[in-house]
């Protein structure tokens, strides 16, 4: 059965990247418990625009959790309270009635805040790209046990595979680290064996990258496993620390 | 696709230099600490210990010099990573909500201040009996010189004494407790299972090192009759 709940917001504004940006506060009233918090925004979004009042910026795409567009961080938890969640996923039903909520973007020096609690990831994407290519044939597509790949291999690829890039891994680092998401794309292509081929310079060129964007160093405090919606592991940084190690040594 | 390797300046490479002289420096720790329990042999035997040290001239030289570039290598390394760090998440101040959804520790959190206490406690501990005169009057006991042994034990029968050694151990303590399991994760020995029985055992291997060496100046204090 789904009830109604009021909530008090407090929200960062901030206008662009330039501007100082603050708290203001909102009441969020009658939401029903069903929601997820990207509607909740929504709700409170449509009573400040008849009011005619700015809207909360937010990032946000698919709603369902998997593309990784939308993220803030809510009472200092990056995608809420609730583990493997992203903050689409995350319904109101987990909040009480009466309850503050302290609403922040995903904070870091690589991440500059566009407006409100939506920020610039495309450092992400610099890293990616930084990637370079994998070696296939194309054409026609292959059979599918043309290449073998062992089992567990084939897991392990796949667990780092589910990584959406929202950025959660950063917003929760005390230092906003990327070694999480990082780890995730290096290890989930140099593990099988059509990304084997460019391990090398893979793992060095988007380590190199992920420098350069300016986000911070591992300190092995594993908050970013536990705020990533997608349960990434960080014995995905341990690998990529043995194969940057490896890496430099031949 | 072209790469460069081997760059110190690197983020990974520059915490692997922390961890390698981390587990060089728990090394030291752990034979430190081997040949301080001597202390419960007596006066001869401790005293036999540190001539046996000294006898080994140039190579305890080395051995010095090579601990001393350890704590330099670790602390400048450290204090790069740290500095990159606070710039990364734009300043000091980030959330206004300090709530975190994982496993972050105190001993985590102390990492700074545990080392820098670990430091000028070094500094301190190096005055108080490596470089201290091992036989005038701070060694004698009942009229008697009894060498370094005699310092130690004169030391340690004040409790303030002790007491702050007992403190620095402590913080040692916290350093290892975090940093035992860092470095094997730094390393990547642990690449194919998780880190949960890791955090177990390096909280164990600190507590027994804060044991075993708070021991002595607690022994000293409150046991020893002389
Ligand atoms: C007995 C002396 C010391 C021992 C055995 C020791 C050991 C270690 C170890 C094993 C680590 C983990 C390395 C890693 O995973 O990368 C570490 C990290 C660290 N050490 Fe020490 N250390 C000592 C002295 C110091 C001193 C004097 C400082 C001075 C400030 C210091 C500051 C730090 C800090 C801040 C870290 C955390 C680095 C990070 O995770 O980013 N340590 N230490
Ligand atoms: S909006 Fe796509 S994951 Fe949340």
């Amino acid at each position: 059965m789904s009830k109604k709940i009021n909530l008090t917001l407090k929200v960062w504004r901030q206008k662009n990247c330039q501007s100082q940006g603050g708290f203001e506060t909102y009441q969020a009233a009658d939401i029903d418990t069903d929601m997820s918090f990207l509607e909740m925004l929504d709700v409170v979004n449509e009573r400040l625009t008849r009011e005619d009042k700015d809207p909360i910026a937010f990032d946000h795409d698919c709603r369902e959790g998997i593309c990784g567009m939308c993220g803030a961080v809510v009472n200092g938890q990056a995608h809420g309270p609730m583990k493997e969640t992203t903050l689409c996923q995350l319904h109101m039903r987990h909040f009480k009635d009466g309850q503050t909520l302290v609403i922040e973007p995903f904070r870091a020096k690589a991440f500059a805040v566009i407006k409100d609690l939506s920020v610039d990831r495309s450092a992400f994407d610099r890293i990616i790209q930084a990637g370079g290519f994998i070696s296939i044939k194309t054409g026609q597509a292959p059979d599918a046990h043309a290449i073998a790949v062992a089992k567990d291999k084939a897991e392990w690829a796949m667990d780092a595979a589910q990584c959406i890039g929202c950025g959660a891994c950063v917003a929760a680092c005390p230092n906003a680290s990327a070694m999480l998401f990082v780890s995730a794309k290096i290890d989930h292509l140099n593990t099988l064996p059509q990304g084997s081929a460019e391990l090398k310079a893979r793992t060095l060129n988007m380590v190199k990258q992920m420098d350069q964007e300016g986000f911070g160093n591992c300190s092995n405090e594993y908050e970013c496993e536990a705020a990533c919606p997608k349960t990434i592991s960080v014995k995905h940084i341990a690998k990529m620390n043995k194969m940057h190690r490896q890496s430099n040594l031949r | 696709m072209s790469y460069q390797t081997f760059d110190i300046q690197r983020s990974i490479t520059r915490k692997q230099t922390v961890a390698l002289t981390g587990l060089l420096l728990i090394l030291f720790v752990i034979a430190h600490l081997a040949g301080n329990l001597f202390i419960y042999g007596g006066p001869e035997t401790f005293n036999g210990y540190a001539e046996k040290l000294e006898h080994l001239g140039p190579f305890l030289k080395i051995a010095e010099w090579g601990l001393a570039l350890l704590f330099f290598v670790h602390v400048e390394r450290v204090t790069v990573l740290i500095v990159q760090n606070i710039r990364a998440k734009g300043g000091l101040k980030r959330y206004i909500v300090d709530n975190s959804k994982g496993p972050r520790s105190w001993a985590t959190r102390l990492m700074p201040y545990s080392g820098t206490y670990l430091l000028l406690y070094l500094i301190w501990h190096l005055y108080d009996f490596t470089w201290s005169n091992h036989e005038g009057s701070r060694s004698i006991i009942n009229g008697k010189s009894y060498g370094l042994y005699g310092v130690v034990v004169n030391s340690f029968k004040d409790p303030l004494h002790s007491w702050l050694y007992v403190l620095a151990m402590c913080f040692l303590g916290l350093h290892l407790a975090h940093g035992v399991q860092s470095f094997i994760q730094t390393f990547a020995f642990n690449d194919t299972h998780v880190t949960r029985g890791l955090k177990k055992f390096s909280r164990l291997f600190a507590v027994a090192m804060v044991i075993g060496y708070s021991s002595i100046p607690l022994y000293v204090l409150y046991v020893l009759k002389v």
